[in-house]
């Protein structure tokens, strides 16, 4: 069964991964300057007050210990308790994930839609020279306008002239799709553009490369129409990089999420994580930060998996050692 | 010096007599990218626009002949406020990249070169700092160290190490593999002068080519995180801090968000259409059309 153990293997890989992300996180909270105890309690603590910390949390405990024992609560979905509401952090990550789950859904479906088509268009045009330049600089302009800019610019126009779409004010989808639509809209275009973008430049590469196959070669020479030879030759076979782009926008999309958030006050994870920052609350970091990182690695699985269905001459390759 | 190096260098690298050279667009992006890093630099040392922390008039004016870019709130002038700006961001992002540069290069021809178990420790510490997005971990590098500078150097180091090693590693396993450096082993040459000589020599072009996009990815961090108020503190300026105030006022005075955001996407947009220029010279590819 190579089959199997390329899965097996896979997903082991992405737990070592995973068990690397979570002691980097681990040891950058435990080895912060100050202590965990001055993080907790503040600077005028007294010694006794610190001893009781340390035995409540186990502080005194080998760091392995101390490790070990964090993963097993989060296993457990037990993310600790933030250290300013003393509210458990669980309960609200599982409260605002929705709000962050449909915004990457939303910018994610657009930069599919609007991506591709366009990334095939400018490879197959790539020959006609002012076109390309402007492609070139419309792509460029693309990935050169980061969230915070568009974002606020947006924030801007839509605020002073009232053209429908709300700044903030968010709405649960369940409770009125169309108000939470209208608020969702600029945020999710914000970050769709550097999605597009992303996805767009893919697609073109990955078209021109399979555009000097010699297939392509026989197809043109059989008379096949331009848009004959894209569909059924190039559009397939030019699939693989765009489904792995669809990671790295995964990851480009959970941090967009912190930018766009706080722009335009969404309760999503992403402001969460902000505002813990900003109040030094480092329970909610720390799970934060874990769970943006778990969802990249399992995107990539995904991916992985996908790109296995898609082209099964990859998948006997990385089963056969290869790749 | 060159006659006794197997490598052929002339495949790759830049510069050089005789060769084509990049396209007018990405010449311009140059042009636009030098010519900024050239006001922030100048601009600063000859204090052009007076002192950017001097208050030099009424709260927020608009653009007008005596403020070329408007006042903002607490009546400073922006234009030597938008250049020490640009001269922060540019200098933060770019002494990363070089760190980046020097990190990724060497642990990319060594992973990729010696392959193996080498390759291997390379390959998940990448893995494992890939696997934080990057504001995220940039966001994760601030409630460590604290917010400020070193936290926005240290982020853009960490975002873009992953990326470039990557490239870097699989580009020297690829040259790896090629006959002159075989035969500079059997030559005898020593791993030391293999790795300079042959392998670094071969992916400088890569290097320059991710070392581009790495600024791109510097200034968009360091702005992200200033953004968040997490990367360098008012009252130091940065493209990042300015567009953060700009938009606090963007409502009474737009010029404050436009002035920085325009010259932010200006640089972003050089380095962008340079950087696709750099890779389409150095590793060209075939285009075709389908009639």
């Amino acid at each position: 069964m190579r089959f199997a153990s390329w899965w097996i293997g896979r997903v082991a890989s992405a737990a070592g991964t995973l068990l690397g992300v979570s002691v980097l996180i681990f040891a950058a909270v435990r080895f912060m300057p100050g202590g965990y105890a001055q993080i907790v309690l503040g600077p005028f603590a007294t010694p006794g007050e610190r001893a009781a910390l340390a035995a409540r949390y186990g502080l005194e405990d080998p760091l392995v210990v101390q490790y070990g024992r964090w993963i097993a609560s989060v296993g457990r979905g037990d993310f600790g308790t933030s250290l300013l509401s003393k509210e458990p952090v669980a309960a609200e990550l599982v409260q605002r994930l929705p709000v962050t789950a449909e915004l990457a859904v939303l910018a994610a479906v657009a930069a599919v839609l609007v991506g591709v088509p366009l990334g095939v268009l400018t490879a197959v045009r790539s020959r006609d020279g002012g076109g390309a330049a402007a492609g070139r600089l419309a792509s460029g302009l693309g990935v050169s306008v980061p969230e915070f800019v568009l974002g606020s610019l947006l924030v801007f126009v839509f605020s002073r002239y009232a053209l429908g779409l709300t700044v903030g004010g968010y709405v649960p989808f369940a409770a009125d799709p169309g108000a939470n639509l209208r608020a969702m809209a600029l945020p999710a275009t914000v970050l769709a553009v550097a999605a597009t973008t992303a996805v767009a430049r893919t697609t073109r590469d990955a078209v021109m490369n399979v555009l000097t196959e010699q297939y392509v070669t026989a197809a043109v020479a059989r008379g096949e129409p331009p848009w004959f030879i894209v569909r059924h030759h190039v559009l397939r076979n030019a699939a693989v990089p765009v489904v792995i782009v669809l990671t790295v926008i995964t990851a480009s999309l959970l941090g967009g999420a912190l930018i766009v958030e706080y722009l335009f006050d969404l309760p999503g994870v992403g402001s969460y994580i902000v505002q813990a920052v900003g109040r030094r609350d480092y329970a909610v970091v720390q799970a934060g930060v874990l769970l943006a990182a778990t969802v990249f690695i399992l995107m990539n699985v995904i991916a992985d998996f996908v790109v296995g269905v898609v082209d099964p001459r990859l998948g006997a390759a990385a089963r056969n050692g290869g790749v | 010096m060159g006659t006794r190096t197997w490598s052929p260098r002339r495949r790759t690298g830049a510069g050089g007599a005789g060769r084509r050279r990049i396209d007018l667009l990405s010449r311009a992006a140059l042009a636009c990218l030098v010519a900024l890093a050239a006001v922030a630099a100048l601009g600063q040392a000859a204090g052009l626009g007076g002192d950017p922390a001097e208050i030099v008039g009424g709260r927020l004016l608009p653009p007008g002949p005596e403020w070329w870019l408007g006042t903002d709130s607490l009546g400073r002038s922006m234009v030597p406020r938008v250049i020490e700006g640009v001269g922060t961001t540019l200098l933060l992002s770019s002494s990363a990249v070089l760190v980046t540069a020097a990190l990724s290069t060497l642990l990319g021809i060594v992973a990729g070169y010696r392959g193996g178990a080498v390759n291997e420790a390379v390959l998940r510490l990448v893995d494992v700092l890939y696997a934080f997005p990057s504001i995220v971990l940039a966001v994760l590098v601030a409630a460590v160290i604290g917010p400020g500078r070193t936290a926005a150097l240290a982020s853009i180091v960490l975002v873009t190490v992953p990326l470039m090693t990557r490239v870097v590693r699989a580009a020297a396993a690829s040259v790896a593999r090629r006959d002159y450096v075989t035969a500079a082993v059997i030559s005898g040459a020593r791993t030391p002068r293999i790795l300079l000589r042959h392998i670094l020599v071969n992916v400088s072009g890569t290097v320059a080519v991710q070392g581009t996009y790495a600024l791109s990815v510097g200034i968009l961090v360091e702005g992200g995180l200033s953004f968040l108020g997490l990367g360098v503190q008012p009252p130091e300026s940065s493209l990042g801090v300015l567009i953060q105030q700009g938009g606090v006022y963007m409502v009474a005075a737009p010029w404050l968000l436009l002035g920085p955001g325009v010259v932010l996407v200006a640089a972003m947009l050089s380095i962008n259409v340079f950087g696709d220029g750099l890779r389409d010279r150095l590793e060209p590819r075939e285009s075709r059309s389908l009639t």
